[in-house]
């Protein structure tokens, strides 16, 4: 009997929660300007999936976008688990001060908010204002912190042994990293890939100050450009298409993953 | 042997530590001295001035109000988004078929860019939106200063929450069986044995929480972005909304005061809660 009420209570929670936001979007996306401005939650009266969507793709710069944050997304991933990996294996072992010193100082990266303006003006400095390269940069230093960390305390957790034995076998370092560290940072990197994966396509402020023009835009950048077009009055219809498609590449990544995306949260890599 | 030669570890570490100094350490050092720079679209020299950009954005009204509505929305966000995980978590904390289902959905709002969150909950809470039509009223959310900050502290809550709520699950579990047994055998209530023994252990997950749900809302930008820009009035008007006006209109030195105005207030909130939260680990 209890149990019956606690799932009658989620459900009526979940509904309103994530059920009516999600069917907001995709049904309004499928009904023509003058009735998606209702934003009413009925089904459509007339359809107009393909004129919608051949507008958002057209003109909102959606396959650009598209093109443009993978570009990101995947040197910055690959980036911060391979360098982060690296770093926090010799932060683990090490003794020496000054990588202690410097472990103490990425600490400080995790919490503090990153200094925008400053980085503006360090990218043009470098001449890597405005396009991909220095937001991939900037992105991969501003997170590679929060995976060294997590990852560290996973190495001093483990006793150098296998490490040593392999050594003594004749395995080179990148060897000794490859075989037996990588698979046993596994379940942290994965989170840590996971998280940083929402945060870099879904992030907005730093794209906003730090890519220009629509040949760097992401997906969320193009998102803004295209609903700001009109602020007055939002159509929609296309901006919900726009943030569907916009969605819709994490999502199925989500589906595919959900397992072991919710297994790896829930037990407890980011604890503590 | 090779894996204790000390030197032989700094190349590992190197390139991680020249990226975070390049494009963290760096910045944070320059945006110190640009916070008391004159430094304008007008004017590419960059000189020092002290405290005149803090007096101009005060003498302009832009920084206590500033101040106040981006610590008001870190409150409400942190307290919206902990209430509901730990509601959540306490209900799913059992991994079972069911619970991953319903862990799985509430998980879905995380995927969604605080920027997309914004324009939905922009159109939910629309006056003429679903919203008010199942309430039965006519109240424009986002356009009144009364339930501005409130509603728009409450679509960054709504984002974040299905990973929080994973975060207590973790937490929750690692809670030991047989300490609850024992005190279900000792005759606790359930009130008493969430008070007594849950809520004590669960200090490690409640300080990540409250930490980095507070230190992140700080940051508060996207969401206000997509739904009122600052309206109505300065009511949502938070410290990165300013920054980013200030550094549209060229005043960058403003800006980039407002920016270490962030990083003050994070560096004073967290430090703090951090050393409060972990004492009361240990004592409680």
């Amino acid at each position: 009997m209890r149990t019956v009420l606690k799932y009658t209570a989620l459900t009526l929670f979940a509904i309103p929660w994530v059920l009516v936001p999600i069917w907001l979007v995709v049904v309004n996306s499928f009904k023509p300007a003058g009735e998606a401005a209702e934003l009413g939650l009925g089904l459509p009266r007339t359809w107009a999936i393909a004129e919608n969507y051949g507008i958002v793709l057209d003109r909102g710069g959606y396959l650009m976008g598209l093109v443009n944050s993978l570009k990101v997304t995947v040197p910055i991933v690959v980036a911060v688990v391979f360098l982060g990996a690296a770093a926090a294996w010799a932060f683990g072992r090490s003794r020496s001060r000054w990588l202690q010193a410097a472990y103490f100082v990425l600490g400080l990266s995790i919490l503090l908010p990153p200094s925008i303006i400053p980085t503006v003006y360090l990218l043009r400095a470098l001449s890597l204002d405005g396009g991909s390269l220095g937001y991939v940069l900037t992105m991969t230093g501003c997170r590679v912190g929060i995976v060294i960390f997590l990852a560290t305390g996973f190495v001093r957790a483990f006793p150098p042994d296998l490490e040593n034995a392999a050594a003594i076998d004749g395995a080179s370092r990148l060897q000794v990293f490859v075989r037996i560290l990588l698979p046993l940072l596994r379940p942290v990197l994965f989170v840590g890939s996971v998280v940083l994966i929402i945060n870099v396509w879904n992030d907005f402020f730093f794209a906003l100050f730090l890519l220009q023009g629509s040949a760097n835009a992401t997906l969320p950048l193009s998102l803004f450009q295209f609903a700001s077009g009109t602020l007055q009055s939002l159509n929609w219809n296309l901006v919900f298409a726009h943030v569907l498609l916009t969605t819709l590449p994490l999502v199925a990544v989500y589906v595919v993953a959900q397992k072991r995306v919710l297994a790896g949260l829930t037990e407890g890599a980011l604890k503590g | 042997m090779v894996m204790r030669n000390r030197a032989a570890w700094l190349p590992w570490a190197l390139p991680a530590i020249v990226l975070v100094t390049v494009f963290f350490v760096a910045p944070f050092l320059l945006n110190v001295r640009f916070a008391f720079s004159s430094w304008t679209s007008f004017r590419a020299e960059i000189t020092w001035n002290g405290l005149e950009n803090v007096r101009t954005l005060i003498d302009q009204e832009l920084l206590a109000n500033a101040v106040t509505v981006t610590v008001l929305y870190a409150i409400l966000c942190m307290a919206i988004q902990n209430t509901v995980s730990l509601s959540l978590a306490l209900a799913l904390q059992r991994t079972s078929g069911i619970n991953t289902v319903f862990r799985s959905a509430f998980f879905l709002p995380t995927l969604i860019s605080p920027l997309a969150a914004g324009y939905i909950w922009r159109g939910l809470l629309a006056p003429d939106g679903a919203v008010n039509s199942f309430l039965g009223v006519e109240w424009a959310w986002l356009g009144e200063p009364s339930t501005a900050l409130v509603v728009v502290a409450f679509i960054d809550a709504w984002k974040w929450s299905g990973l929080i709520t994973l975060v207590y699950i973790a937490g929750l579990n690692s809670i030991p069986k047989s300490l609850l047994e024992s005190a279900i055998v000792d005759g606790a209530g359930l009130w008493t044995r969430f008070r007594r023994v849950v809520f004590p252990l669960l200090a490690p997950a409640l300080t990540f929480n409250v930490a980095v749900t507070l230190v992140g809302a700080l940051s508060a930008y996207d969401v206000i972005a997509a739904t009122t820009g600052g309206g109505p009035g300065d009511h949502t008007r938070a410290l990165n909304v300013v920054m980013r006006q200030q550094w549209g209109q060229g005043f960058f030195g403003s800006a980039s005061a407002l920016g270490f105005t962030v990083t003050l207030l994070v560096i004073a909130t967290a430090v703090p809660l951090v050393w409060w939260l972990r004492r009361r680990e240990v004592t409680g």
